[in-house]
Formats: C-alpha cells, structure tokens, sequence
C-alpha cells in the first residue's frame, strides 16, 4: 500500500513499482535499486551480498546443502534455508553444487565460517528487498528525522533491541535483548550447546541464526564439540533457541514500522474514523 | 509425570518471552504496551491450561477405550 503523499517535494517522482523492486532484489542484490534509479546503492548491495555468498561457497567449498541426511534432500529443501533471501545465487548454488558427489566426504575446515557466511548473505538481502520496497513507496518529504526503517531492522537483526536504541526507544529494546537472549541462552544450557550446530540442526539452526550476532557469537565460541552423553532435555533447548531467534523477526518489524511511521507520519495502525471522532469529542 | 515443576516453569519462561515480545511489536507506544501486557499474559495462560485440561480429559477417557476389543 503507498503511503500517502500529503507534501509533494523534490523526491515525489514515481520511482517504480514497489513490487517489482522487491522481486527484481530477491533475484540478483541490487537490480531493484538499479530498476529504481539508484545505481550506486545497487553497485553496493551487489558487491557485498554476492561477495559474502561467494566468500562462503569458497570458504565451504559449496557444500552446505550436503548437511542435509539423504531423507531430507527434496527439491525445495533450500526453500527453508536463510540462503533463500538470496534467491539468484541459491538457485545458481543447487545447479552448480547441488548435493555433492552422492557419498559422504569430510567438511573443509572453514565449513562453519563459509556456510554463516552464506546465510548471512540472504538474509542481508532480505534488508535490500525492504528498503528497495520503501525507497519505491516513499515518495514524500519525510515528516521528522529518523533512521531509515531497513536499517532500523537491521541493526536489530544484529542485536536484538539495537534497532529500537538507535531510535532512541532505550527501555524497549533493552526489554527485547534481555528477554531474546535469556531465552537464547536458557535454551543453549538445555541443549547442552547442541543446538549451536548446522550440522545437527540444519532448519532449527536456520531460525536460531535471526538472532544474529548473539547466535553467531555463541556457536563460534562453543564450537562443534562431539556428544559425549546423552543431553536430556536437548530438543527443548533447540526449540527454545529457535523460537527465540524467530521471534526477533517481530522486533526486526516493530523498528522496521516505528521508523516509517516517524518518517511518513501514518501511524501503525491507524483507528477508524468515526472511533477517533468520537475520542475527540469525549476529550 | 517425571519433572512436571520444571516442565512448567519452562512453559512459564518461554510463554511469557512469547507473548511479551508479541505485545510489543502490537503496541507502538510503551504505555500501551504496558497496559495491555498482564490481560494478554493472563488470556494466553488461561488458554493453554484450558487446552492442557481437555487434553488430559480426553487423555483419561477415549485413549482407555479399547476399540473393537
């Protein structure tokens, strides 16, 4: 839905379909800013999500799909993979590498660092599609200052609650990073750090990792360690640090939608007419 | 049922995390947020202890039966 131009400026030209923007950036990181005009920005966002994702297959030698036990390895198992974002280069991946050479080889020692790397790659890119998004949408002069909502969610995307301190909501988002990771890291005590494993959990990994640096800091700092006994309440803590990694997706929207709504002046969810004629009169 | 108190402290933990973060992303104003957060707590808990309570019903009655003999 557009947001309303109420102040026409200098930016009110119709850059392009906000959807076509989107759909272009999904495909190849960048063509939707270029299709909208803005060349440097899609020089940019090409250059560092194909280079991250190009950096992991060489780091990881291509092999991440192979994490997948020969049961799970459908056509659309990459569909659920953080890779997805980066829907060009995952496709380009399964045609190039697809699931290895049909029997089981050892992993490259940079395994671990290459395969974050490309899931790191998508994702990033999913920040490019927003603000390909917006920048079509946005066609007004903004109402106040503030950051811009892709890179609000982003840095939440790093660390939950930051998007919400960089928008000077400091109570909210220290809320939001002590409730996500404690959740994290009762979850990482359970599964005894098993679940900071692609390998050992290669979907529920995928929802942990939207907690961005916390998870990525914590796997590399636990390591891979082999099972020594049994971990008892092991499924428990990996479902618990997958939720909360999915559950920063809902932080990663609220910034994402307070700096719109500071930018355009629309608010959330705005009441219908008559309610707030009728709050306006009570008042 | 082994360990039931930590079961449900973990329920406890994770629901209150689940509905919190909800909260907030719902309610731009912290204020709001705020107000609304025990009624959501109160309704999500009393719903999944419903659930909980039919479930052990039905746990009690129709998995006892022996179908067919």
């Amino acid at each position: 839905m557009p947001i309303p131009t109420e102040k026409p400026g200098p930016k009110a030209a119709n850059l392009g379909d906000p959807n076509v923007a989107t759909l272009l950036t999904w495909l190849v990181p960048g063509a939707g800013h270029l299709y909208l005009g803005r060349v440097k920005f899609a020089l940019v966002a090409f250059a560092v999500v194909e280079g991250l994702y190009l950096l992991g297959v060489l780091l990881s030698h291509g092999m991440f799909l192979e994490y997948l036990p020969a049961e799970m390895r459908s056509r659309f198992a990459g569909a659920l993979t953080p890779e997805v974002g980066n829907l060009g280069a995952l496709l380009f991946h399964v045609k190039q590498y697809g699931y290895g050479v049909g029997h089981p080889r050892p992993w490259p020692a940079t395994m671990d660092m290459g395969t974050t790397l490309t899931a790191l790659s998508g994702i990033l890119n999913l920040f490019v599609m927003s603000r390909a998004h917006f920048d079509a949408r946005f066609t007004m002069e903004p109402r106040a200052k503030a950051i811009d909502p892709a890179t609000a969610a982003l840095a939440t995307f790093c660390v939950p609650g930051f998007g919400q301190f960089l928008q000077k909501r400091t109570g909210r988002g220290a809320v939001m990073f002590i409730l996500l990771v404690g959740l994290f890291v009762l979850g990482c005590w359970l599964a005894g750090g098993t679940n900071l494993d692609r390998e050992r959990h290669f979907y529920y990994w995928a929802g942990q990792f939207l907690l961005g640096a916390p998870a990525v800091i914590a796997e590399f700092l636990h390591g891979h360690p082999l099972l020594q006994a049994d971990v008892e309440y092991a499924d428990a803590g990996v479902v618990l640090a997958c939720v909360a990694g999915m559950l920063n997706v809902l932080c990663m929207l609220d910034a994402f939608a307070y700096s719109e709504e500071t930018l355009s002046g629309v608010p959330r969810h705005p009441q219908p007419e008559g309610e707030s004629e009728a709050k306006e009169v009570l008042a | 049922m082994k360990d039931l108190p930590f079961h449900i402290l973990l329920f406890l933990a994770s629901g209150t995390v689940i509905v919190t973060i909800s909260v907030m992303f719902s309610e731009a104003d912290d204020g709001s947020a705020l107000r609304v957060l025990p009624k959501r707590l109160l309704y999500f808990f009393a719903g999944c202890g419903a659930v909980a309570v039919v479930m052990l019903i039905c746990e009690h009655t129709f998995a006892s039966i022996h179908w067919g003999g």
